[in-house]
Parts: C-alpha cells; sequence; structure tokens
C-alpha cells in the first residue's frame, strides 16, 4: 500500500474502502468480460459474424489491459483481489455477458457487446464522478479506460444501426488512451 | 398491494439470504434476482433495504434500472417516521 498516496485521497475527502471495492468490481468486469468476449467472438462467424470478428478481438483485448491496468492502483489505494477467482467472478460490476441461446444469431450477440460495454462506461463514469478533483492518479486512470469503453460502445451501436460511430477502428497498436498505465 | 414501512423495508437487505428490496418513488422493487445487487449491495455504493429515491439522482443511469423489477408493495410512512 502506498500510504501518503491513500491519505491524500481520503482528506480529499473520497471514501477509500468504497472506491477500492469499486474499482475491484470493475477489474472483476474486465477480466470476466475478457473471457466471455473469448466465447462470443470464436462464435461470430459467417457473413455477418466475420466482418464483427475484428471488432470483437480489440474490445477483448483492451478490456483485459483495463483489467491489468486496474491492479496497480488497487492494490496502492491498500485493496487486494480476492484469493477465489468465483468470488472474484460473482462480485463483477457487470452481469456476464453470455454467449445467447442462438450461438447463429449475430445480431443478439451484438446485443450482449453493447451492453456490456454500456455497463462499463456507466461503471466509469461513476469512478470518474468520484475522484474528479480529488483522487487524480485514479481518475486519470479510470477517464483513459472511459475513453475506450465510449469507442467499444459506439462500434457495437454503430453495427446494430443506431447511429455512426464517428471514428474508425483501431490502427495498430491497441489501447490508445490506456497503454500508458501499461508500460 | 403491500404496505411497508421504512422500518419494515430495512428487513430486506438481502444479506444472509434474505430477499432484496428497495423504495423509489413510493414503490418497493425487489431486485433479489439481479446480479448487480448480489449481498444486498449495488456497486459498492448503494444498499437494499433503503429508499434509494434520493441515491437515484448521483447514478450513472435513469431510473428504469429500478423500475424494470417486480414492484412488490408501496412505501408508507411509520409511526414514527415523519
Amino acid at each position: 500500500m502506498a500510504k501518503v498516496t491513500r491519505e491524500m485521497v481520503e482528506r480529499a475527502g473520497v471514501d477509500v474502502e468504497k472506491l477500492v471495492e469499486l474499482l475491484v468490481k470493475n477489474a472483476a468486469a474486465e477480466l470476466t468480460t475478457y473471457y466471455y468476449y473469448t466465447i462470443l467472438r470464436v462464435n461470430l462467424i459467417g457473413l455477418q459474424g466475420e466482418s464483427l470478428k475484428e471488432i470483437a478481438e480489440v474490445a477483448r483485448i483492451e478490456d483485459r489491459n483495463h483489467f491489468e491496468a486496474l491492479i496497480p492502483r488497487i492494490y496502492e489505494l491498500g485493496g487486494r483481489l480476492p484469493d477465489d477467482m468465483k468470488v472474484f467472478h460473482d462480485m463483477s460490476a457487470c452481469p456476464p455477458a453470455r454467449l445467447p441461446k442462438d450461438p447463429t444469431d449475430v445480431n443478439a450477440i451484438l446485443k450482449v457487446l453493447v451492453e456490456a460495454e454500456r455497463c462499463a462506461v456507466r461503471g466509469y463514469t461513476q469512478i470518474c464522478n468520484m475522484t474528479a478533483g480529488k483522487d487524480h492518479r485514479t481518475y486519470d486512470l479510470a477517464l483513459a479506460i472511459l475513453n475506450e469503453e465510449i469507442e467499444h460502445e459506439s462500434w457495437f451501436s454503430e453495427f446494430l444501426g443506431e447511429g455512426p460511430s464517428g471514428h474508425f477502428m483501431r490502427r495498430g497498436e491497441s489501447s490508445p488512451f490506456v497503454s500508458k498505465f501499461l508500460r | 398491494m403491500r404496505a411497508l414501512t421504512i422500518s419494515e423495508l430495512k428487513q430486506y437487505d438481502g444479506r444472509g439470504g434474505r430477499p432484496a428490496y428497495v423504495a423509489y418513488r413510493g414503490k418497493v422493487y425487489d431486485v433479489s434476482q439481479s446480479f448487480l445487487w448480489k449481498g444486498g449491495t449495488h456497486q459498492a455504493l448503494h444498499d437494499a433495504g433503503r429508499d434509494l429515491t434520493a441515491e437515484i439522482n448521483d447514478a450513472p443511469h435513469g431510473d428504469e434500472f429500478i423500475t424494470r423489477f417486480p414492484v412488490v408493495g408501496e412505501l408508507i410512512e411509520g409511526p414514527n417516521e415523519s
């Protein structure tokens, strides 16, 4: 634990216990989403599915990056991950992004993907709101993750025909916002 | 419809296998089946067994995340709750 780091955040008026719990829950959401997206991705087949596979893969890898980026901050603030992986899964901030009953229904898979991203957008917005102007490092991290989650949401939303995302897929490296936390 | 006071609502806190109820704008909702209310807490910040009408203003979502659950009663003022 980084003692003074935690003290500064507490003095700024943040409930550090609740913040840490929220960070752990969101880390759980990222790792479980990485797992569930692995299954969704391999089921994205056929003419419709193949066009989505690459974008689902980018979101999958970036969600794993988010998990990796969150861990140091959890421990800096005096938190820890549960010993039991099942406990970790069940405390996720977002519901499991399970494969739909009909795995050939690409639209249903897209809805699972977009709902998972929307849950993440809500979660990191909440963390940003809690930490803005108070816990600069957590805010910076949560904002970086939020930027990527918003892009994921807009990609999947675009495929659902809800409107243009306004930007393109990644060109080259993944996690343009979060990579600075992965060095 | 069943009427519950604030102190009666507190018993439905979702802990120890008890049902998880939350109140919102005078109605009581059963959130026990929600993955996001496991153990009677939601996102580490909100507890079951309480009136969330004011708390929803700080949530990063609208009230549809409460009103989608089954209504199990209405919230009434108890004798010492004014």
